[in-house]
């Protein structure tokens, strides 16, 4: 392995690496069969490089397992935002980018030949013309530099004023802090702190699902069509069956579940003419195409029906337009009102009615009730009854808490009170 | 706008802050510094190309580097960047951060940026609906002063409403502020003595704050927060058995990531999994346990699994007594 490489060009196989190891960290070398035994060894090499204090090794009857040992309860950052941090690059890339930041900083704004001259004359490095206005364009491209015009000649300067300003405002600082750990896109704040020399001792979050950074890319490419009102195609791969399609659609609105961190996009998808949700993680390619004729329209469409969402489904198990669940439980009160509290604040828009004493009555109308069974699960011990127009939902939910029944041996008419 | 990029590179970062120190550097310098804060191996690829001259930014005298460059420069911010802090410039929460003359700063030099999203690109479509408010005036404040004290290990006199409703005040450090995505609101994570020197970690919702007020106080002793917390695990874990099927092992995995967790295999399609947890989280724990119904099994420990058939139990129970 002598010509092993801590950095690497493309993101897009060290994406499905990392979070194989995030989300599978029991695979020996021998169960990670898509890839060759080299690849592997390569790759685990690099991980474990990039994420040392987070690699846990278990050894096993067949070989060593490496996972990833991340509690988020103790983490002031997301470890997994080092991932970011891998790009390779060439010797000319990092050496012009400290020589002409540090020649433009104190305000000089240079041709691409004076800039060439600069480098030889104030820092005694040698590069041809061309090497160093792909650079300064390169540069101006991604608004790191900017870039005039001067009758024909072109001039390259910088803006320091931003990010002066936000070194000396501490309190600009706490808020890229907290970002970085609980807002969409984290690693470009996460990116700003380490470019301010800021590091986040504040704050923590609750319910942060680290292993979903892995999917930034494809929602910034999202975000930009959606923020161009553009159609795209995006290439998924299934996580169940390896499959990789192609499928045009129109996105109109990133949907997030904050119990599980999973991120869906919700777009019109021209083909079924329907609107569907696409996990993030299955994405692995989008492709911008011209501007929907009818994005308002769809989008306003959506907004009338996500009223009748209970999560990303457009359609129950048993295909009606809609289904209604009613759920009666038992609450104890004063002592137990805090469930009252749960169904109104969990309960995305259902009513909830006094129906006897201690008897609360929760009532939904939506277009997928099988949506809503882990959420429903959640009252155990509460439930005394549940009825579902979709009667293939009732029956998995008492057929379920049979099985749970039999597996925790848990007697009938065992009356405790 | 590039997101995986060298300019963002932990290389980059490394070489930024060796050349911004701008005082003579010994190579074990320099190798500390690529330690602290490279990658594992970046020593055997940074180091030969500084000695070789390749990244030809240091003046090399006899063993002693000195830096080629005249300022002390930080990276520009790029366009991706720019758009970042436009669009947090909307979030309901960057109040309690910044002031509205502040706000107005940020937002004239961030004219000509378009953010990256608008608020109403996200649904967060499980949240809960009580948040805290964010706009109000007095949270905005007690969120101030807490920053503030926790920033310099101040103790804070904290007026508060518990859940049962009565008012209690006491003098706490703020060691950290956690929000949760969940719930959309912040807790305060609060040292509090507890007698013969000793600390102990409390958690208080900030909307149930009243008052918050500075003390002229510090605290003295350093204390180790993740230790604290890694104490309050019970010793014994979670130990449940996950059958794969519903692509239930996936929806685990990701479910409960933030959990420290240790997994293994045990038969074609059974796997263990080990989850560390402390009191403060059991009932959270035991809902989400609930919610995959019997694609998980709790095997232990002994107080959890009690507490799970309790649940079921008193389910059974409901459900005979309406059938009498």
């Amino acid at each position: 392995m002598s010509d092993f490489q801590e950095l690497v060009k493309s993101f897009s196989k060290t994406r499905e690496y990392v979070r194989d190891f995030f989300v599978y960290g029991f695979k020996t070398r021998n169960e990670f069969k898509a890839k060759s035994p080299r690849t592997y060894d390569n790759e685990r090499r690099r991980l474990e490089s990039w994420l040392a204090p987070f690699v846990r090794k278990d050894y096993v009857s067949k070989g060593s397992n490496l996972s990833l040992a991340i509690d988020s309860n103790l983490l002031d950052t997301n470890p997994l935002f080092q991932v970011w941090k891998t790009k390779s690059f060439t010797d000319n890339d990092i050496v012009l980018h400290f020589l002409i930041l540090d020649l433009l900083w104190n305000g000089r704004s240079l041709t691409v030949e004076e800039i060439t001259d600069h480098l030889l004359t104030q820092y005694e490095t040698l590069f041809d013309i061309q090497t160093v206005r792909r650079k300064c364009n390169a540069y101006a491209r991604e608004g790191i530099l900017e870039k005039t015009r001067l009758g024909k000649r072109a001039i390259f300067s910088l803006d320091n004023r931003l990010v002066l300003w936000l070194k000396s405002h501490e309190n600009a600082l706490d808020a890229l802090a907290f970002y970085q750990m609980a807002g969409c896109l984290g690693i470009v704040g996460n990116l700003l702190t380490d470019q301010l020399d800021y590091h986040n001792q504040t704050f923590r979050v609750k319910h942060s699902f680290f292993v979903h950074t892995l999917e930034e890319e494809i929602l910034l490419e999202l975000l930009s069509a959606m923020n161009h009102k553009k159609s795209v195609i995006l290439t998924i791969k299934s996580s169940k069956r390896e499959l990789t399609s192609t499928t045009n659609c129109v996105p109109l609105q990133i949907f997030i579940s904050t119990r599980s961190g999973r991120r869906f996009l919700c777009a019109y998808a021209e083909r079924s003419r329907r609107f569907t949700c696409f996990r993030l993680d299955t994405i692995k390619s989008v492709i911008s195409l011209e501007a929907s004729q009818v994005y308002e329209e769809l989008l306003e469409k959506l907004n009338r029906n996500r009223r009748y969402l209970w999560g990303v489904s457009f359609e129950g198990p048993e295909r009606h337009h809609l289904d209604r669940l009613t759920m009666t439980l038992l609450v104890q009160e004063p002592a137990e009102h805090y469930i009252v509290d749960r169904l109104q604040h969990e309960g995305r828009g259902g009513t909830v009615t006094k129906i006897a004493e201690n008897k609360y009555q929760y009532e939904i109308e939506v277009f997928d009730c099988n949506e809503m069974l882990p959420w429903v699960r959640t009252f155990t011990g509460r439930i005394i009854s549940l009825e579902c127009t979709a009667k293939s939902v009732e029956q998995r939910f008492y057929q379920d808490l049979q099985k749970m029944y039999q597996m925790y041996q848990i007697d009938e008419y065992n009356l405790s009170d | 706008m590039e997101l995986f990029s060298e300019t963002y590179s932990c290389y980059y970062q490394v070489l930024h802050h060796l050349l911004y120190r701008q005082t003579p550097l010994t190579i074990e310098d320099i190798r500390q510094e690529i330690c602290r804060e490279g990658f594992e191996e970046s020593l055997i690829s940074i180091i030969p190309k500084l000695e070789n001259g390749v990244w030809n930014l240091f003046e090399k005298d006899g063993s002693i580097y000195r830096s080629k460059l005249n300022s002390s420069f930080s990276m520009p911010l790029s366009d991706l960047e720019k758009s970042y802090l436009k669009a947090l410039l909307s979030d309901p929460r960057i109040g309690l951060f910044l002031e509205q003359k502040q706000l107005e700063s940020l937002n004239k030099m961030l004219a000509s940026s378009v953010p990256l999203w608008k608020q109403e690109h996200f649904c967060y479509y499980d949240r809960f609906t009580d948040g805290d408010p964010y706009t109000d005036k007095t949270y905005r404040s007690n969120f101030r002063t807490l920053l503030l004290a926790q920033k310099q290990k101040r103790y804070v006199d904290i007026d508060y409403t518990s859940p049962r409703g009565t008012r209690v005040h006491h003098h706490y450090v703020p060691a950290r502020l956690e929000y949760s995505v969940k719930n959309d609101k912040f807790r305060l994570l609060a040292l509090k003595q507890a007698g013969h020197g000793r600390m102990k970690l409390e958690t208080l919702n900030l909307s149930r704050m009243q008052r918050v007020i500075l003390t002229d106080k510090f605290l003295t002793s350093p204390v180790d927060l993740n230790t604290m917390i890694q104490n309050s695990y019970y010793t014994d874990p979670l130990r449940l058995h996950i059958i794969n099927k519903r692509n239930a092992l996936e929806r685990a995995m990701l479910h409960f990531a933030n959990f420290e967790k240790n997994t293994t295999k045990i038969d074609e399609s059974t796997y263990e999994c080990l989850i560390y947890y402390n009191r403060n989280m059991e009932t959270e724990l035991l809902i989400e346990v609930m919610s995959f119904g019997p694609m998980l099994k709790v095997m232990g420990n002994d107080r959890f699994l009690r507490s799970l058939k309790a649940r079921l139990q008193s389910q059974r129970d409901i459900v005979s007594c309406q059938q009498k």
